[in-house]
């Protein structure tokens, strides 16, 4: 059994939040709580040490007062608080849709359009592998059985019927892959927990 | 009460007693659930086999936090034992708030242990010289693009507080030019920039080590070649620590294979109350 306080915080800690599976208890809001708190604390003190001082206050105090304008920018956030000059909170969101646009828009362009659809496409080079051919087509039928599954501007009827009907199945499946995935990730979660009771803190396994 | 509806009623507190059970019970026997290794973790695997030793460097971003530890942290210790053992360079980085204390346990964890068995100096890891860990940075878009100008540019300063241009290993990596691949250990969306900018303008090759949840959406991308090589989840980490294990770069497995056998025991038993609720939920259908 481990002689670390630390482990020994973190154990009761776990076991804290883990009673809340039984029902709520005043251990579970006490784990919740100071969690909330260490998790602002945490986040304050390093955009702080990490972001604020060396990226703003430290070059505005080594008389670089260019800087001001980002402080400026950023202090126009809070206008929203303030009823009278919160048109104020206009300029800063602006700013930010017009630089976040120009950088996404092309890059999302290029990485997942263009490249998907090269991706999609099959070519003569697909078949050089006789299972990598099977799955190209498997991967195109999907493509366009999906997409017809969401196009709305015609009844679905006809050819678009069984399309369609195709493509939800293939919706279907992604979705049940996705559902597998994620029990497996919220599983892995438990094990690390239960590893570290067992393992750390009660030195019962490697 | 009839019996399907016993089935489609089962108190959630006994499902969580025998979850507990079924997770704790593996660590005890020695049954052992063979893990088959998946094409995209084998394709990382076999990338960083194709880095030539001292050469180019591996970055590895350290963006998941404690939560995702069970998943992601085995794979960092995996990859960096891969990557030390054939002798090259690693620089962490991390754009998550919450990484840069797991990057460093995991980072100090795996160097003390090889530097534990190391015969000589030369076998020995150098802080600088065979591995940096530059810290966190905010506003991670910029700073993965201005990486391919200057990575000491953008991170001036190591997460200790010394200056990077003091590291022989900065000294020769400069850019991204100098980088074999950009591994990306996380849990949330931060491949998506990695794919989006750095490799869109500067060429990287995108390795990845998610967590789960995030491995479908990726899968896409390992298809036009996007991602060089994948490990999703806590299986991911086992496979890698399995491929690490066999080629030599190990001496031990970590702590994600021991886990996977609490995971298919649990696999199986999700499978069976999914089973019995579909059953319960049928015939009480039935006698509607």
């Amino acid at each position: 059994m481990s002689t670390d306080p630390w482990i020994w915080i973190g154990a009761f800690l776990t076991l804290m939040i883990f009673s809340f599976l039984f029902k709520d208890n005043p251990f579970y809001k006490f784990g919740e709580h100071l969690f909330v708190g260490v998790a602002n604390g945490y986040y304050i003190a390093l955009y702080w040490h990490n972001s604020l001082k060396p990226n703003l206050f430290d070059p505005l105090s080594a008389g670089n007062y260019l800087y001001i304008i980002p402080l400026l920018l950023g202090l126009m956030y809070f206008t929203r608080f303030i009823p009278k000059i919160s048109w104020l909170v206009r300029i800063p969101i602006g700013f930010m849709i017009g630089w976040g646009a120009g950088l996404a828009i092309p890059a999302h362009f290029q990485a997942e359009i263009l490249r998907q659809l090269e991706g999609t496409v099959i070519t003569p080079e697909s078949f050089t592998n006789i299972t990598a051919g099977i799955w190209s087509v498997i991967i195109m039928v999907g493509v366009v059985c999906t997409l017809v599954y969401f196009f709305f501007s015609r009844e679905h009827k006809g050819i678009l019927k069984p399309t369609s009907r195709l493509g939800i199945i293939f919706i279907m499946i992604g979705f049940g892959a996705s559902f597998g995935y994620t029990v497996m990730a919220r599983v892995s979660l438990l094990i690390g927990r239960i590893q570290f009771l067992l393992g750390p803190w009660l030195g019962l396994i490697r | 009460m009839k019996w399907y509806e016993v089935i489609s009623t089962i108190d959630r507190r006994i499902i969580y007693v025998l979850l507990t059970v079924l997770v704790i019970l593996p660590f005890f026997t020695r049954v052992t659930i063979p893990q088959n290794i998946m094409p995209q973790t084998q394709r990382l695997f076999d990338f960083i086999e194709s880095v030539p030793p001292n050469d180019k460097a591996v970055i590895m971003t350290f963006d998941y936090s404690p939560q995702t530890m069970p998943e992601c942290h085995p794979m960092a210790k995996a990859l960096l034992k891969h990557c030390f053992a054939r002798n090259i360079p690693v620089i962490g980085v991390s754009f998550d708030p919450q990484g840069p204390g797991l990057a460093v346990d995991a980072i100090t964890s795996v160097v003390d242990r090889i530097n534990h068995y190391a015969t000589s100096k030369e076998d020995s890891l150098v802080y600088g010289k065979d591995y940096v860990y530059l810290g966190w940075k905010s506003g991670r878009i910029a700073a993965m693009l201005d990486m391919g100008e200057s990575i000491a540019g953008v991170f001036p300063r190591d997460y200790f507080g010394t200056s990077v241009d003091s590291f022989p290993l900065m000294q020769r990596i400069r850019n991204y030019k100098e980088v074999a691949i950009a591994i990306v250990l996380s849990a949330a969306a931060y491949p998506d920039d990695w794919i989006r900018y750095p490799q869109t303008r500067y060429g990287v090759n995108i390795g990845a080590g998610l967590t789960a949840v995030m491995a479908p959406k990726y899968y896409p991308f390992l298809q036009t070649g996007q991602i060089a090589g994948m490990m999703s989840g806590m299986k991911g980490a086992a496979e890698y620590e399995k491929l690490v294990l066999e080629h030599g770069y190990a001496r031990e497995l970590g702590t994600a294979e021991t886990g996977m056998n609490s995971q298919s025991m649990i696999h199986i038993l999700i499978i069976v109350f999914i089973l019995l609720g579909n059953i319960g939920y049928f015939f009480s259908r039935r006698q509607k």
